[in-house]
């Protein structure tokens, strides 16, 4: 099947009937000129639409469109050119109102004319690429009238005028300038741009130059910053009166420019008023002023925040440093939650809650809470006043947020292990003399320190625990089993404690009394008996006791003391006066813990049980001692604390020092075999920032001990150098 | 029908045509000629002269000024055109801009 023929089909134009008269174009386009003369008139009331859209149809239709449109070009200039002369010719204020009438009637007048010429604006336009009749007649105004030279310039200082008397106070004619400002607008965004928000953004800056020049001199900052906010708010609502949308960004912009970013520097240092007056003013509104207008600007938030951590490094290092402060470890702490306190509010209030900026806080807090190598036993000893007394009375919720924001203080330590050491002491002590108020914010503290550290942190914790309990089940069985047995002999409670779980003491036994020894050699007997495979040592140093004594006249006292205090009271039962050396002999309890429990004994006023010859503040080695028979308290009760030091002494602090820094030496040795088992080999930088990296969160380690771990290693054949390049380190398997 | 909304079209012979606004402004020609500003004489008596469209030809034309109404209202029906009318009544479309 071959395809099928082509045929090609002609479609011919519709002939139209030939206009015979040759005048006709010209009659025609008579009495449409006329038309416009009479829409511009306002006098189009008597014009037939139809015959005017008929004739203008006609003309199209016969190839006069060309002759249309020119002519329609020409007659509307001729009228603008009119209407220009007429603007031109209006006096002083008169001169918008003027131009604005014109323009709507050019307006209706176009429309008009629009639509009488829509079929050439349908047919004939499009085919020839003119413009077409309303932009042609916006083009017109714009040419014709706009950029006459005797308008161009006067329209522009007239606006500019107005908005610079709006500015100093005056009341203008919004809507009059919002029509105006829309004129131009609608004869395309770059005449608005070119004939009006150029200079207007160029004035605009000058105006603000030179006010802000004058606010900066005479004003502090927080009203500086007022003034500038206020300035802001009525550019923008300029913009939103009668300027384009599109203008609001470019003269906040302004300024911001000129009223913020040249005086930035100046205004958040300015004396007595600045950045810092008003963080110490506790300045929220001013505080959130300044946030918000320096948003704006680029580097601005920077900058504050710059500032701010700077203040707080400052305040914070005094606080650290102040010898003042470091008396008392428990104020010490509570003045840096308060400084804490303090901040996040004005972060919160102030500065959005902003996460740069809290950040900023954090480090600067993490920065000099570790200048002081005291500050975790400090939040230790701030934990354990808390917890034995503090928190009496205080409900759960109030004990939560105390705990949660010792915690924060605690994610700033770099030395993590320190404070753990720290806080096992304080907890054993809370422990053993029942000084805990509560179980529950106890435990609480160590969930939060397990969610933060890990078990590894707190089994330890956990263990002490665990053996206060079993010690209670313990003393329960042992009683049990004594029955009756156990008479009138003092009563016992043993705190049976797993070494290792508690904070090493040095075991400094003592000789306990008869009494006490043979109810503690029963004890001692049903342990042994119940666990097999166990030892027991008396920590002697750690107990307490209570005593009863009658004194001179007979009154009774009840006497609450240490273990080594009820040793040396317990020789006063038989004999009245014992020199130092005796005592020391009795009861072998060591010197300077003798010395000590002998002083409060003897020394401390109201509850001196016993009397010291030659009288002084100082146990010296040839002294006496009697039993005080004058005694008189006026409780029944009478606790004879220790002299014990709340914080630690020099001497003992060093101790504690070492102590940990043995502690990590393991540790970072664990951690440098841990990497070398996986790397193989490693060269020396390269494990000191990854071992850094593994033990950050319980402690910065020093470069020099790892590199002495590492040499140790070296030497116990786990790693060796390598052969060529002596900065390698192989792992030896 | 109120006589605001309605408007009167006269054909070359003289007949004349009273239908709604809504129907006759189909035609974007009479929409301009009704609603433009400035007050014509068209606007203010509501009538318009078709001097060049006769009544025939503009008698089809108000009918399919209501048949473009219902069919752009979903009425899907066919509109029916004589052959020997269509000539005449496309230019008066083209005229009408319909």
């Amino acid at each position: 099947m071959s395809a099928p023929k082509k045929r090609t089909f002609q479609i011919e134009a519709f002939k139209h009937r030939v206009v015979v008269d040759p005048k006709y174009a010209e009659k025609t386009w008579k009495i449409l000129e006329h038309a416009i003369h009479e829409i511009y008139n306002h006098n189009a009331s008597g014009l037939s639409f139809e015959e005017l859209y008929r004739n203008a149809y006609n003309m199209v239709l016969h190839k006069f469109g060309e002759k249309l449109y020119s002519g329609l070009v020409t007659t509307m200039t001729f009228h603008l050119t009119e209407i220009c002369k007429s603007i031109e010719a209006a006096q002083g204020g008169l001169f918008l109102e003027e131009l604005n009438r014109k323009w709507a009637d050019h307006n209706k007048a176009l429309q008009m004319i629009r639509d009488i010429l829509m079929y050439m604006d349908r047919t004939f336009i499009p085919s020839t690429h003119k413009t077409p009749v309303h932009e042609l007649g916006l083009n017109l105004w714009r040419d014709v009238v706009i950029h006459s030279s005797k308008i161009q310039t006067r329209l522009q200082d007239t606006l500019l005028e107005l908005v610079q008397r709006e500015r100093s106070g005056e009341v203008i004619n919004r809507g009059l300038m919002r029509n105006i400002t829309k004129m131009l607008m609608d004869l395309g965004s770059f005449v608005y741009q070119d004939d009006f928000e150029k200079h207007f953004l160029e004035v605009s800056a000058d105006f603000y130059r030179l006010e802000s020049q004058e606010f900066i001199e005479s004003c502090d900052c927080g009203d500086y910053l007022k003034k500038a906010e206020r300035r802001l708010n009525e550019e923008m609502e300029r913009v939103s009166h009668y300027l384009d949308a599109r203008s609001e960004a470019k003269i906040t912009n302004v300024v911001e420019k000129e009223m913020i970013e040249s005086h930035m520097n100046r205004l958040v240092h300015m004396e007595n008023s600045g950045l810092v007056n008003m963080l110490v003013d506790d300045k929220y509104e001013d505080l959130g002023r300044m946030y918000c207008l320096f948003r704006r600007v680029p580097s601005g938030l920077i900058l504050i925040r710059d500032v701010m951590t700077s203040y707080i490094r400052d305040t914070g290092k005094q606080l650290v440093s102040d010898p003042e402060r470091l008396k008392d470890p428990v104020d010490f702490v509570q003045r840096l939650l308060d400084l804490k306190d303090k901040y996040d509010k004005v972060i919160n209030s102030a500065f959005n809650n902003d996460k740069t900026f809290q950040n900023a806080l954090n480090s600067s807090f993490e920065y000099f809470i570790n200048l002081n190598s005291r500050s975790p036993e400090f939040i230790s000893l701030f934990v354990d006043d808390k917890l034995r007394k503090g928190l009496r009375g205080v409900s759960e919720e109030d004990v939560e947020n105390v705990l949660d924001k010792v915690m924060m203080l605690f994610r700033f330590l770099q030395e993590k292990d320190v404070f753990e050491k720290y806080y096992k002491q304080h907890l054993a002590k809370r422990l053993l003399s029942g000084k805990t108020v509560s179980d529950d914010a106890e435990r609480s503290l160590i969930v939060k320190l397990k969610t933060e550290c890990g078990y590894q942190f707190t089994s330890k914790l956990e263990g002490m625990f665990t053996d206060m309990k079993t010690s209670q089940d313990t003393m329960q069985g042992f009683y049990a089993s004594l029955g009756a047995e156990s008479g009138d002999s003092p009563t016992l409670t043993v705190q049976v404690l797993t070494t290792g779980s508690w904070p090493t003491q040095p075991s400094a036994t003592c000789n306990l009394p008869a009494e006490i020894m043979g109810i503690c050699e029963k004890f001692r007997s049903y342990y042994l008996g119940t666990h097999t495979g166990r030892r027991l040592t008396w920590q002697t140093n750690m107990g307490t006791a209570d005593l009863k004594g009658t004194f001179g006249k007979g009154q009774k006292h009840e006497l609450n003391v240490s273990t080594y205090q009820m040793c040396v009271l317990m020789l006063f039962n038989s004999i009245d006066r014992l020199s130092y050396k005796e005592i020391e002999q009795a009861t072998e309890i060591p010197a300077p813990e003798l010395k000590r429990c002998l002083q409060s004994l003897a020394c401390v006023k109201g509850k001196h049980v016993l009397r010291k010859e030659p009288m002084s503040k100082d146990i010296a080695e040839d002294d006496a001692f009697f039993f005080n028979d004058k005694f008189t308290s006026k409780f029944v009760k009478v606790k004879i604390g220790t002299v014990v030091a709340q914080r630690e002494s020099e001497p003992e602090n060093q101790e504690t020092r070492q102590r940990v820094e043995e502690d990590r030496k393991p540790q970072i040795e664990a951690a440098i075999v841990r990497i070398m088992k996986a790397r193989r080999v490693l060269d020396h930088n390269n494990i000191v920032t990854e071992v850094t990296k593994q033990l950050q969160s319980r402690f910065l380690p020093n470069p020099v001990v790892i590199k002495k771990r590492i040499e140790s290693l070296i030497e116990r054949e786990f790693l060796e150098r390598d052969k060529v390049d002596r900065k390698l380190y192989r792992y030896l398997a | 029908m109120k006589k605001e909304d309605t408007v009167k079209l006269i054909s070359a012979e003289g007949f004349e045509f009273v239908i709604s606004k809504e129907a006759a402004m189909v035609s974007q020609t009479i929409r301009n000629m009704l609603t433009s500003p400035g007050g014509f004489a068209e606007t203010e008596h509501g009538e318009v002269t078709f001097p060049e469209i006769s009544t025939t030809i503009l008698e089809k034309i108000c009918q399919y000024f209501y048949w473009s109404l219902q069919y752009s209202r979903g009425k899907e029906t066919d509109f029916h055109i004589e052959p020997e009318l269509t000539l005449e009544l496309m230019m008066a479309a083209n005229y009408l801009h319909t």
